[in-house]
């Protein structure tokens, strides 16, 4: 497993500390559970679209097929009951997500 | 029915729907039906900013800089977006409040309306900057053509759903005769008329603003114009307020979470609800041959900014389950990112964080220490 993880920067870290996203069958991203959803993606150069950073803009949300996250603050833009907003939750488990939809 | 400014009869908001039920009562935000206003209007005030607040005696430098075609570009924005917040300091006002129906949307809709008149005040105060007189801009914005056609277009949703009001809450449903014009009204009407309203200012918070946001911020990515740039961003980040607002009251409506009629008429009127958004799409598109008609400016010119347009009308198509009908895929102007960002808006800590600066504030934390010097 450990060698599908994309970052090298993470390997040093324990696997307690990461979490997987799938993006789809083929891209596996680790996924460090004290950062946003959004700074994870971003880290691996994933493009996301975002504006406020806050929750309230609805740039970036995206579809959460699998798992659970956190929100750090209240969701203020609209989102579906299957939609997640990356720029204000953390992973809760290993997610499976679909970009640009 | 007849609007009263305090219902008498008992009502429970918890079952009323947005609007159309019966007229608000008490002003009371302990219980709601749909929570996000409430917490739609605590964002809100917590944005509160004045435009005094913000320097912007260097953008008159700056703008004698300006090559002739930038300077329309510049100018022309600023008198597109006065007519936008003109429009928008009164409308949710005058076309919601007398049909809104819970108390936490009702607030909102004020909450909302009033921070579009801190940015009619913005935009007097940039121009008093730059001119000595700045009248001949604003009196442009009622004789320029270009302007005069998206008016026209953004009030016209308004002012019918205002005129089916008046005739209703003073003579009832039924056929009534009124400046010689035949004039139907009845509940599915009235409700139609909102529904197309609510989508019209939709299309408006998001899509209108953003070809002048962009020109804003391409000269602030220059470094010119900052303090305009500064009042911009700050205007940016309440119109992305607003906007969830529209978004979330289309939303429980299409998905049956109101007035379940109004879910019936998101279906039947969404072909026209779509042609609005479209066509709010093709006039900043045309708006944006109109500011380039003269020559671009550096970083930015008409195509781009027209796919900028299209980027972005994807997503908030997607938002109120529209269909998503143009190619870009990925955002032609990334360092827009950059201004739309909360995170670098600034804010001073002793307004957020100290409670000592704040007015009012209390610390409620007691040590034991407090009591040291303390008798009985």
């Amino acid at each position: 497993m450990t060698s599908e993880i994309s970052t090298s920067d993470v390997l040093p870290m324990k696997m307690d500390d990461l979490f997987i996203i799938h993006l789809d069958d083929q891209t596996r991203l680790a996924c460090l559970k004290d950062k946003t959803l959004l700074e994870s993606l971003e880290a691996h150069q994933v493009e996301v679209h975002f504006q406020c950073r806050e929750g309230f803009c609805g740039a970036c949300r995206t579809k959460l097929i699998e798992g659970q996250v956190d929100y750090l603050t209240d969701p203020l833009a609209f989102i579906d009951d299957d939609e997640i907003l990356p720029c204000c939750c953390v992973a809760k488990s290993d997610l499976k997500l679909k970009l640009g939809g | 029915m007849k609007y009263t400014t305090f219902n008498q009869q008992s009502t429970n908001p918890l079952v009323e729907p947005m609007f159309f039920g019966n007229p608000v009562n008490v002003a009371r935000y302990d219980q709601q039906k749909h929570q996000i206003f409430e917490k739609l209007i605590e964002k809100q005030i917590s944005f509160f900013w004045r435009p005094e607040e913000v320097d912007v005696s260097k953008d008159r430098v700056d703008f004698q800089k300006l090559s002739e075609p930038e300077k329309h570009i510049f100018i022309s924005n600023l008198k597109y977006q006065t007519l936008l917040d003109s429009v928008q300091g009164r409308s949710p006002n005058i076309a919601f409040l007398p049909i809104v129906s819970l108390p936490e949307l009702e607030t909102w809709v004020e909450t909302w309306s009033f921070f579009e008149t801190i940015h009619s005040r913005s935009y007097t105060h940039i121009l008093r900057n730059l001119f000595a007189d700045p009248s001949a801009v604003f009196e442009d914005i009622v004789l320029n053509e270009e302007i005069k056609r998206r008016a026209t277009d953004i009030s016209k949703y308004y002012d019918d759903l205002i005129f089916a009001t008046q005739v209703w809450q003073t003579q009832g449903e039924g056929v009534h005769l009124v400046d010689g014009q035949t004039v139907t009204i009845n509940q599915r009407e009235l409700k139609k008329k909102l529904f197309l309203c609510m989508n019209s200012v939709n299309a408006l918070e998001a899509i209108r603003f953003y070809v002048s946001f962009a020109c804003t911020f391409a000269f602030a990515e220059r470094e010119l114009m900052e303090g305009n740039s500064k009042i911009i961003r700050l205007i940016a980040r309440d119109e992305a307020l607003h906007l969830s607002s529209t978004q979330h009251i289309l939303n429980l409506w299409a998905k049956g979470k109101d007035d379940p009629e109004m879910a019936s008429i998101a279906e039947e009127c969404h072909d026209e609800a779509r042609a609005i958004f479209m066509n709010a799409v093709e006039q900043e598109k045309q708006w944006a041959t109109y500011l380039f008609q003269h020559g671009s400016m550096i970083g930015l010119n008409k195509d781009i900014l027209c796919q900028y347009v299209e980027f972005i009308a994807n997503h908030r198509m997607a938002a109120i389950g529209l269909d998503t009908p143009f190619e870009v895929k990925s955002n032609p102007l990334p360092w827009m990112n950059n201004y739309l960002n909360s995170d670098n808006v600034q804010v001073a800590p002793q307004e957020s964080e100290i409670s000592s600066y704040l007015v009012g504030q209390i610390d409620s934390e007691v040590s034991g220490d407090d009591f040291g010097d303390f008798d009985l």
